[in-house]
């Protein structure tokens, strides 16, 4: 029996940015706020007035041992954040496996369990349908150049290099449709390198799968 | 002098006129070319960014064919970085560490010589690209493998891209050497190395960095060259990765490089502005050594998304850098209070490059997180960091030390109303440029493609970054007007106009051959003209009384 938890890269992502852009957001204003009030403050004075004092060991040991734990802090957030999304969602049983194999300008993925095979390219537009809330592994493989597989919608990218085969374990968590896109510069038509992922319940993902393995 | 200055002769200028000033072995006349020239690549590089803006303001937009942006996007990227922001650190340094540090000459004259004809010969060769069949380098860059190699990249451009790096890259090590030498041997008897200024000690590690990586660039190079012509070197996946690791060894020491010489610059520049000696000297010499050490250690950074690398680790030194900037920002804090500060353009310039580039530290924050960074990578989210890092960054920091050392390098004063206008203008284009790029970045946004598609709100931030770059050129046109003026009807500057505080102070403007030609002033901080001034001011209160 293996315990498994759906891990959303989406939600990790958003997690850790609600954290991190308060932070960034504080400390810029405390420091500008800083500068500028000194600024302001000891301005146009004659030359004579200026203080002669250069250094204060202690203040800035004690500043860095702040700016250390702020560091252990961030570093503690990432590490446990990084360990979901690589570590536990990587030895989760899939549902579902899609093959993903990027070759100049074109994305092909492939359901080797239903005989499946879209294409993003010129033939269609078909788009990579997925159920919901189903850990879906896709085993990544490019035919020619570096591509890397980004879907905004769950915040999370891969780079494609040819010569092995990477295997990341994805979930949606919402319905819907999203665009994709590669996000490595591959030549010429790199800009064209886009597909649409349609997201639906696993129901309806059932129902679609048993259409196209059928018709297909 | 000690016994082992070298014997007291002028560099000679062996012809007159341009010959002379082109073969000079003056280190004022090398830094100064290679200023000169890496400020057109500067402007070069400015126009093919326009181009890109000019692009992209529309969704779909068909100024220029998908070929083209690829060159355009390649060269604008290694043209800023191996033609301007990196030669200019070092133009900085060959020109101003001497005259910090109180020598007479630079280590090697010869071969720095060499090594700007050798840089600049790499940048031509490189941007000869555009002349060929095919056009001029096209694979980004970094130049990936395997989209670098013959087969996927064909063509003299890439070729003469591989080759202009090369060259480029060679000629900026041999200069870094002879900047390093020159701290090394040629200090003046009491300079301590804890005695040298600031900005010297920016210069130290960037040249320390420059030395330590660019080799790795330069051996990346000519295996892709062989690569390219049927050699096999980068093959499969490993290759890739190998390609990677190796050019990131070079790739991150240089973002460094293109930020310390200009964190010195306005160092100097806020020191000078706030009449007060800078403030936590050890601890910032401190910073700078553990950011340089910490530099050479977070390459891998780049390659998060590759499922090549340990994350962690590299997530680890990133994050790190954190406490070296931090004290960095500390210290200019502590210097302005207490100041007597005088708000002039490189002040001015100084001070808003420490603001912006807070912007880019901050974000560089974000994407050292490997679960951030696996959304950030490769988007406008990436970009804009950066360019608040080296633009947003090292320009303003380029252009506090241009106005704060303009006058010793030419005895005219830059006119102050000018510059305050350009520093306006360009605050305004650069945020405009590069802040609405987070957004789209973060709303996924790709970098390097030439069109995208009618997504909400995409439209609108691109039109405001491309109004944002048009804005950012006017500031440029303002400075290069205000540079005409300035040489044209000259306001002569004296020797030290801002009550300096490091040698350079202490001579002509511009300096004679030899650089000093009175006895230099007592060496016993590293601030000596301050030193000698606030002697003078005690000397003075101890008389009053009586």
């Amino acid at each position: 029996m293996i315990l498994t938890r759906l891990i959303s890269t989406r939600h990790e992502y958003d997690t850790l940015f609600a954290v991190y852009v308060p932070i960034a957001a504080g400390v810029f204003v405390v420091i500008v706020i800083a500068i500028a009030a000194a600024v302001f403050r000891y301005r146009r004075r004659p030359p004579e007035k200026a203080a002669r004092w250069s250094e204060h060991n202690g203040l800035e040991a004690g500043y860095a041992l702040l700016l250390t734990a702020t560091v252990a802090f961030l570093l503690y957030l990432t590490f446990t954040a990084e360990h979901r999304v690589d570590t536990v969602s990587a030895r989760e049983r899939p549902d579902l496996t899609v093959d993903v194999t990027g070759a100049k300008w074109e994305w092909q993925f492939t359901y080797p369990s239903y005989g499946i095979v879209v294409r993003s390219g010129t033939v269609g537009h078909q788009p990579l349908v997925v159920p919901i809330n189903e850990a879906i592994r896709f085993r990544l493989a490019s035919q020619d150049v570096i591509h890397s597989l980004w879907i905004p919608e769950l915040r999370f990218k891969r780079a494609l290099i040819p010569g092995a085969t990477e295997n990341v374990t994805l979930t949606f968590t919402r319905a819907g449709t999203f665009p994709g896109q590669c996000a490595e510069f591959c030549g010429l038509r790199h800009a064209d390198m886009v597909f649409t992922v349609r997201a639906l319940s696993p129901g309806a993902f059932a129902d679609w799968a048993r259409a196209h393995a059928r018709g297909g | 002098m000690t016994v082992h200055s070298p014997p007291l002769r002028a560099p000679r200028w062996r012809s007159a006129g341009w010959v002379g000033a082109l073969t000079s072995t003056d280190h004022k006349r090398i830094g100064l070319n290679l200023g000169l020239a890496s400020f057109a690549f500067f402007l070069i590089g400015g126009v093919l960014a326009l181009l890109m803006r000019a692009q992209l303001a529309e969704p779909n937009g068909q100024l220029v064919s998908d070929n083209t942006y690829s060159e355009l996007f390649t060269m604008h990227g290694s043209t800023m970085i191996y033609l301007f922001v990196t030669p200019m650190a070092i133009a900085l340094s060959m020109y101003l560490v001497p005259l910090q540090i109180g020598a007479i000459s630079i280590a090697g004259p010869r071969a720095a010589l060499t090594g700007f004809w050798t840089w600049l010969a790499g940048g031509l060769i490189m941007q000869s690209g555009w002349l060929s069949a095919g056009g001029a380098g096209r694979a980004g860059w970094f130049s990936y493998v395997p989209l670098s190699n013959g087969t996927n990249t064909p063509g003299v451009g890439q070729d003469l891209w591989v080759l202009g790096v090369i060259l480029a890259a060679s000629g900026t090590v041999v200069m870094a050497g002879c900047v390093l030498a020159t701290i090394a041997r040629r200090r003046a008897p009491g300079m301590a190395l804890l005695r040298m200024p600031v900005f010297t000690w920016t210069g130290l590690v960037t040249v320390l960095m420059v030395v330590g990586s660019f080799p790795v660039l330069i051996v990346a190079m000519i295996l892709l060259y062989i690569d390219r012509h049927g050699g096999n070197i980068y093959s499969g996946f490993s290759g890739a990765i190998d390609y990677q690791d190796l050019f990131w060894f070079f790739g991150h020491p240089v973002v460094y490089v293109m930020f310390f010489p200009y964190l010195g610059a306005a160092a100097e520049a806020i020191a000078v502005g706030a009449n007060k000696r800078w403030f936590g000297y050890k601890a910032f010499v401190a910073s700078v050594m553990a950011f340089a050490a910490l530099s050479m250690s977070v390459w891998a950074h780049h390659m998060f998304t590759t499922g090549g690398v340990t994350n962690q680790y590299f997530a680890f030194t990133s994050t790190a850098l954190v406490i070296p900037a931090g004290i960095e920002y500390f210290d200019v804090i502590g210097t302005v209070i207490g100041g007597a500060v005088v708000l002039r353009c490189s002040m001015l310039f100084g001070l808003t490059f420490f603001v912006q580039f807070l912007i880019g530290g901050l974000s560089g924050i974000f994407v050292a997180s490997p679960v951030l960074d696996y959304s950030a990578n490769n988007t406008y989210f990436i970009i804009a960091h950066f360019h608040y890092t080296l633009f947003a960054g090292s320009v303003f920091g380029f252009f506090a030390g241009v106005y704060h050392w303009f006058p010793k390098l030419t005895g005219a004063l830059l006119r102050e109303r000018l510059g305050k206008l350009q520093l306006a203008v360009m605050i305004v284009g650069t945020n405009l440029t590069f802040f609405p790029m987070f957004l789209v970045g973060e709303d996924g946004m790709p970098r390097r493609i030439s069109r995208y598609a009618e997504h909400p709100g995409w439209a609108t931030l691109n039109r405001l970054e491309t109004a944002g770059s048009a804005i950012i050129a006017v500031g440029v046109a303002i400075f290069l007007v205000n540079l005409w003026v300035s040489l044209r009807r000259r306001e002569p500057a004296g020797d030290d106009p801002w009550r300096g505080h490091t040698l350079e102070w202490a001579t002509s403007s511009p300096p004679p051959p030899l650089n000093y030609e009175a006895p230099l002033p007592p060496i016993r901080s590293y601030a000596p003209l301050l030193d000698l001034r606030q002697h003078a001011e005690d000397r003075e209160r101890e008389k009053a009384p009586a």
